[in-house]
């Protein structure tokens, strides 16, 4: 069983996606529980991936490639799982008004998903009203805001307060090129990730 | 020394000599910020609209506003962008002649967001574009109203952007860097024919030296890995330098982010100088301790917090900083970290100008 396993999260880890949905089903074949394949081969595989990219020794190919791979391996796994695929809860991203970069946000998303986060993204050039309507619809239990640019990271302090308003317990996180601790402390955030990976333990932090 | 001319000082610094004075230059100027610097000279400025909303008429008007910055700055040289051809298809998005969608923000940067390539397949259908002339138009109208004392710089979009503009996507581009190699390839040798062939018009119509512009890094590290860069960009950088010098110009790459994991490579390319060292992840002293003497540096005025939120008193002192870092022995032009966009306050950037004047005179005068 320990070889499959291990297969699966090298493949994963590799990119491959392919090999990743054969191994699987024969992972599953083979009797080894959906819930086990998950969280000792695919997920241990893209904490690898994710630590080696914020160490910068994998780059954004290697983990776009490991989460499509991810990705592939689940829809396989999907159809075994009794109930829903219980997630370590909810968190909804977007990039602030008057910017459309997405890079940075679907990063996080994907060290999101893969440390068992339900992520929903609801895109870019969001408004503050925007982003509280999505709150109150979406109920998460974390809003993510990303910005690359200084002219557009000033939105955040709107949508913030626009999120504020509807929550004050609201948790809020803020990421992206121009943002540092301070600008986040100094615009209300809850918390402040240097980079894709390290929002993993700001968001669980926060989820505590 | 003698006094040069702001061509010869930036020419001399691209070649990692020592000028006069530490040249001034900047990638660009957006057109708020042009109008807002303007306002500090004058009231009769033009009225705020993005480049792709104005007329011809408007849009002369908007440079004539800039060459009046530069003159009144004596800025070093100026650079000149590549004004394409573009559709309106609604409020803030634009379609040029390849197909591609950009998203215009109201800064007035144009990003793709759709190409019109997604397959292989789809390479067969693609209508290859090639440079217009009236794409020239403010390389030409520089030239003109500002002469050949100044440094013409045009700013010409890299193999990088130009492939992932194909796909609208960047991620995309990287993710078939390694899924698909072959449609990566195609992209690059379609983006860089397009480019040499503006490299050549931009040679023809008197340009001094071509800016790169794509960004390959982000604040941790580079986009791609260093093999990816290897296979996928660097023989076509090394191919558009060469024409670039054969056509007797310079070429400066600029890209924001963390360079280290590819700067070797990229300063072997031939680029001659490297902009905009972004003060967040590079440190300007050290990259001029490992490339001074190979590679002209430019840029590092940081335009994230310090140009938009700092005080004229702390543009002085960190120009004078970065002066220390980077100028002595040459080699070094001033500018802001990316570009004056309308974060900036004017008045910051005419410190910045200030500031250089103050302490950029050879041989540099000021304790690191």
């Amino acid at each position: 069983m320990s070889t499959l396993l291990d297969d699966i999260k090298k493949a994963v880890r590799e990119g491959e996606e392919d090999t990743v949905k054969d191994l699987v089903s024969s992972a599953l074949a083979e009797k080894i529980q959906p819930r086990t394949i998950l969280e000792q081969a695919m997920m241990p595989a893209m904490q690898e991936i994710g630590e080696q990219f914020s160490r910068s020794e994998a780059f954004i190919s290697e983990l776009l490639c490991a989460a499509e791979a991810m990705h592939a391996g689940i829809e396989i796994l999907k159809p075994h799982f009794t109930g829903a695929i219980k997630n370590k809860g909810r968190v909804i991203l977007g990039t602030v008004e008057g910017d459309i970069h997405t890079i940075g946000k679907n990063l996080v998303k994907i060290c999101l998903e893969s440390a068992g986060y339900e992520v929903l993204d609801i895109g870019e050039n969001i408004n503050a009203q925007a982003f509280a309507e999505a709150y109150i619809r979406e109920k998460p239990d974390v809003l993510g805001m990303s910005a690359l640019l200084s002219t557009t990271a000033v939105y955040m302090k709107d949508a913030i307060k626009a999120v504020r308003a509807v929550d004050p317990a609201a948790r809020i996180i803020v990421g992206g090129a121009p943002i540092t601790r301070a600008f986040a402390d100094q615009i209300g955030a809850s918390g402040y990730a240097l980079n894709a990976f390290d929002s993993i333990q700001l968001v669980s932090r926060l989820l505590k | 020394m003698a006094k040069m001319n702001g061509k010869e000082r930036m020419l001399m610094a691209l070649s990692c000599g020592q000028p006069d004075r530490v040249p001034v230059w900047e990638l660009a100027f957006n057109e708020e910020s042009i109008i807002k610097i303007a306002r500090l000279f004058t009231d009769d400025v033009p009225p705020v609209k993005l480049v792709h909303q104005m007329d011809l008429n408007e849009r002369i008007r908007l440079l004539d506003t800039l060459y009046m910055i530069a003159r009144k700055l004596e800025l070093d040289g100026l650079t000149s962008i590549h004004l394409f051809n573009t559709l309106a298809i609604d409020d803030e998005h634009i379609r040029d002649d390849w197909g591609r969608v950009y998203f215009v923000g109201k800064e007035g940067e144009a990003i793709p967001v759709q190409g019109p390539v997604s397959e292989p397949g789809d390479l067969k259908n693609l209508k290859i574009v090639h440079p217009l002339e009236q794409e020239f138009m403010m390389l030409m109208l520089s030239i003109d109203r500002l002469g050949k004392d100044v440094a013409h710089v045009f700013h010409i979009n890299g193999p990088f952007r130009e492939s992932w503009a194909m796909l609208g996507s960047i991620e995309k581009l990287l993710y078939y860097y390694k899924k698909k190699p072959g449609l990566a390839r195609d992209l690059a040798r379609i983006g860089t024919e397009y480019v040499l062939e503006s490299v050549d018009k931009a040679a023809d119509l008197g340009a001094d030296a071509i800016a790169l512009v794509s960004d390959l890094a982000f604040n941790q590290s580079t986009m791609m890995s260093p093999a990816h860069y290897e296979e996928f960009l660097l023989p076509y950088h090394v191919e558009i330098n060469a024409l670039a010098h054969k056509r007797g110009m310079k070429v400066i790459k600029h890209s924001d982010g963390n360079l280290w994991p590819i700067m070797d490579k990229m300063v072997e390319s031939g680029f001659d100088g490297m902009h905009p060292i972004q003060p967040q992840c590079m440190d300007i002293a050290q990259v001029k301790a490992k490339y001074g003497g190979r590679c002209c540096l430019l840029g590092n005025i940081d335009c994230e917090q310090l140009l938009p939120f700092g005080s004229e008193e702390e543009v002085d002192t960190t120009v004078k900083e970065t002066i220390a870092a980077a100028a002595p022995g040459g080699g070094y032009i001033i500018s802001s970290s990316n570009t004056v966009h309308p974060g900036c306050k004017g008045e910051n950037y005419v410190a910045l100008v200030k500031a250089a004047r103050k302490y950029g005179t050879y041989p540099i005068q000021i304790d690191a």
